[in-house]
């Protein structure tokens, strides 16, 4: 995927002239169909970098809203209603996409073939083996303490025991995120500069992998939290 | 092309509100007797004729078999969801019912959308008498939390109701746009609707920009069957079981009285919002009168617990926009049940700021439908809004798991696309099952459609479909399929799970033109007509008992002349006479009526001791 913008050329289906899949006709100004597989960030005009300034992306945001909702095109053709319909649920689509910094790199590596967005790893990361393993010995103590009914001191010292335990992996989640943070920084600067399809495939199995851990710890966390909960 | 109105359909009262360009701001247009609150109850008389709105109220207490309130409570929902409301609600659900509710009307049988459809058609009518122009496209508002089905269902009416539906709006949406107009608010804003039915609560952002405001819903929550509604109910359950232990009387055997129950328990309700006690005197169909004083405090710890359910999502909205209940600018408070104090104390507690109510919360709503209508009509250009979907749209998986495919509180439209394909070797169809709700288990959401995609026999996994689900600004969900391999589109047909195929509409729509619409001001004689007939036999019934004996002759001589004078426009055709005539004789027999009521407590209480009373 060298370039950062990927357009189709094409015929505006009004008055003809060319067009490269911009929303709108240079020459007639008529809403155009969206080329198949028109990606999120072409959407916005943007490169495909993992940094967004929040309010920029809303801004954008709001612009297109203003050009492509429906309400626009109440007394517009059938053509122009349904194309209306088309683009502004691709930018809703969109904006719910990229405006998360999660959700903007799993699709970054969805196109790319790496995943399947919303996947979620359920095999443990190995170098946290250990650790997963305490914690769900520590989680198995809990359920078969509850269960024979002791006494509410011994209770409290497993529930303590799991709530260290979950802090620390909340930690571990914290250091993923900076991790991740890192790496969207030197995508971005690949991008710049223009670096080869190595260099990229590099970064986006590193991103891979982070997003893998991150997914497994935050079932985890959820999970010692649920139990908690409910002991 | 006529002209484009607002609607608010709601439980209780439904309003027509259209915008002005004069004042360029919306107004609500009044019905023949100048109300603009038309009551959303619908009555069919022994002739085949439908009466809505005040007149077919009024027999609810005469006529309640004929008779029907609250319908929009059974709005895409199939026979199974509202076995509750049956135990509350006088609704006769005629036993062939499948997947769509039928409902039973003296000897006639109605849907939920037909039955809005003549609400629809009656407000149609109020705007066409005011305009003197035809009306055939309009806006109608829904809660915010309505599902696709009962988002379908509206616009079903709407169709029924000869009128072209440009967009459903959410309710509490529609209620920021207006107040938005009216009080050029900024800013994050919580709308909190309480009304008849239904419960929502939208936290909206109203951001300026270059081209004008664009009315951006952040998130949204609620709860179809919690409203006003609710409370009268439990008065009744309250003030039934107590007269059970008092007199030994069972009122489902009366089922007049029950309603007439109901009228008085939802005035003391309205009294109470003002005053700090009400009284409720009932006179008992077996003779003798249930006296009870209902103070304030009492009031409120009984329904405590009702105002209480609204929280739940209310935080959940808050959770969902991820933002606290300080950091909300405005709080807007909409519909009829937020003029209960309880309501307001605990609104203004919980966000620690004086809710705004300048604007008359019945018609809000019907006002922002109105601007709506007129921003899609190209007037107002300076505004947009952005409004989301309540609920998660998903497809059910291997093992009845439901995978979703577009999150609740997505800005609509919003779609998603998903490939199939075929699990064994010449399969030619794969059945898909779409469903609404956030729920991890098919069983437990919302089942809006299934259908199947027709391809092709071929080996095993060769197939390649790529469905489309998009749902559009109204909320509804459509649903395309392209044959990847082929390029072809692949036509579906959907089986709503719930609601009427379009077939069914169209028969409809033919039947009713059959039954060619009745002039308006003929229709309004016919209503009059009937509430002329329902009051002179209840004089007539008065004037029986051994009570009448007590009038004095001019008093008697009053009545007299007033009904001959009743029955002499009755006669006529002109219905605004009948309607003061009638009006007139109700003046006239106020103190009959009184005495009567003072016979009948003297009766009860006889007999009694005197520290007893």
């Amino acid at each position: 995927m060298k370039t950062d913008e990927i357009r189709t050329a094409s015929v505006c289906w009004s008055c003809r002239a060319a067009s490269a899949g911009e929303h709108f006709c240079p020459a007639c100004g008529k809403i155009q169909p969206l080329p198949y597989g028109t990606d999120y960030f072409t959407f916005f005009s943007l490169p495909r970098k993992l940094r967004v300034d929040p309010a920029e992306l809303e801004r954008r945001f709001h612009k297109l809203s203003w050009q492509l909702h429906p309400d626009h095109f109440v007394r517009a053709s059938e053509r122009e209603r349904e194309l209306s319909l088309e683009r502004s649920s691709q930018l809703n689509d969109a904006y719910r996409t990229l405006r998360d910094s999660i959700s903007r790199v799993e699709y970054l590596l969805a196109q790319a073939g790496l995943r399947k967005q919303g996947q979620q790893k359920q095999q443990a990361p190995p170098e946290l083996l250990e650790e997963v393993f305490e914690l769900n010995e520590s989680l198995d103590e809990l359920r078969v303490a509850r269960k024979a009914g002791s006494s509410n001191g011994e209770l409290a010292d497993l529930r303590k025991r799991l709530e260290t335990e979950q802090e620390s992996f909340q930690q571990k989640l914290a250091e993923v995120d900076a991790e991740l943070e890192d790496v969207f920084g030197e995508w971005d600067a690949a991008l710049d500069a223009g670096a080869n399809d190595a260099l990229r495939s590099k970064l986006m199995a590193r991103m891979n992998e982070l997003l893998n851990r991150r997914s497994y710890i935050r079932n985890l966390v959820a999970s010692v939290r649920q139990e908690l909960a409910e002991a | 092309m006529g002209r484009v109105v607002g609607i608010d359909l709601g439980t209780t009262y439904s309003l027509i509100a259209l915008f002005d360009k004069a004042t360029s701001g919306p107004r609500c247009i009044p019905g023949p007797y100048g109300e603009t609150l038309c009551p959303s109850v619908v009555s069919v008389d022994a002739n085949g004729s439908v009466i809505v709105g005040e007149a077919a109220r009024r027999r609810l207490l005469t006529q309640p078999d004929r008779t029907i309130y609250s319908v929009k409570r059974l709005m895409g929902r199939g026979v199974a969801d509202v076995q509750d409301e049956l135990k509350i609600f006088p609704f006769r659900i005629d036993a062939g019912s499948q997947h769509v509710i039928r409902v039973r009307l003296g000897d006639r049988v109605f849907t939920p959308p037909e039955i809005s459809a003549f609400i629809l058609r009656e407000l149609k009518s109020w705007a066409e008498e005011y305009l003197g122009e035809p009306v055939d496209r309009a806006v109608i508002t829904v809660p915010a939390y309505f599902n696709d089905a009962q988002r379908q269902a509206t616009r079903d009416a709407g169709r029924l109701a000869g009128l072209e539906v440009l967009r459903l709006v959410n309710e509490p949406t529609a209620a920021a746009l207006a107040y938005g107009l009216h009080e050029k608010q900024r800013g994050r804003v919580a709308v909190y609707d309480f009304g008849g039915g239904t419960f929502d609560i939208s936290i909206l952002k109203l951001i300026s920009t270059g081209e004008g405001d664009i009315y951006q819903v952040l998130s949204t929550s609620g709860d179809t069957h919690l409203g006003g509604d609710d409370i009268d109910n439990l008065l009744q359950s309250i003030v039934r079981d107590e007269m059970r232990a008092e007199f030994g009387l069972d009122l489902t055997q009366h089922p007049e009285a029950v309603q007439e129950l109901r009228k008085a328990l939802i005035g003391a309700k309205h009294e109470l919002s003002s005053a700090e006690a009400a009284t409720v005197k009932f006179a008992l169909p077996a003779g003798g009168v249930y006296v009870r004083e209902i103070t304030r405090a009492e009031f409120e710890k009984w329904i405590e617990p009702i105002i209480a359910r609204t929280m739940g999502p209310v935080k959940q909205a808050l959770a969902d926009a991820v933002l606290s209940a300080s950091e909300m600018e405005e709080i807007v408070l909409v519909g009829g049940s937020t003029r209960v104090p309880l309501v307001r104390r605990t609104v203004e507690q919980f966000f620690g700021r004086r809710p705004h109510a300048e604007l008359n919360p019945d018609e809000v709503v019907a006002l922002g439908a109105a601007v709506q209508a007129d921003i899609l009509e190209g007037g107002v250009k300076n505004m947009l809004l952005l409004d989301v979907t309540p609920l998660a749209l998903g497809i059910e998986t291997m093992g009845g798991v439901v995978a979703k495919i577009i999150p609740r509180n997505s800005t609509v439209p919003a779609s998603a696309q998903e490939m199939f394909t075929t699990g064994v070797d010449n399969q030619t169809g794969i059945d898909l099952h779409v469903l609404q709700g956030e729920r991890e288990l098919a069983k437990d959401c919302r089942s809006l459609a299934r259908f199947q995609l027709k391809v092709p026999p071929a080996p095993a996994g060769l197939a390649r479909v790529e469905v489309k689900f998009l749902i559009d600004a109204n909320g509804i969900l459509q649903v395309a399929a392209r044959d990847l391999r082929s390029g072809e589109q692949r036509s579906l047909e959907v089986q709503p799970s719930y609601g009427l195929t379009n077939a069914e509409i169209e028969k409809m729509l033919e039947e009713s033109i059959e039954h060619a619409e009745q002039d308006f001001s003929e229709r309004q004689l016919i209503e009059a007509r009937n509430e002329g007939e329902s009051m002179l036999h209840a004089t007539e019934k008065a004037l029986s008992q051994p009570q009448a004996a007590e009038l004095d002759p001019d008093e008697r001589s009053r009545i007299d002349v007033a009904m001959a004078a009743l029955r002499a426009a009755m006669a006529g055709t002109d219905y605004k006479l009948v309607r003061a005539r009638v009006d007139e004789l109700n003046q006239a027999t106020l103190d009959l009526a009184e005495r009567m009521m003072n016979r009948a407590l003297a009766t009860a209480l006889e007999g009694k001791r005197l520290e007893e009373v």
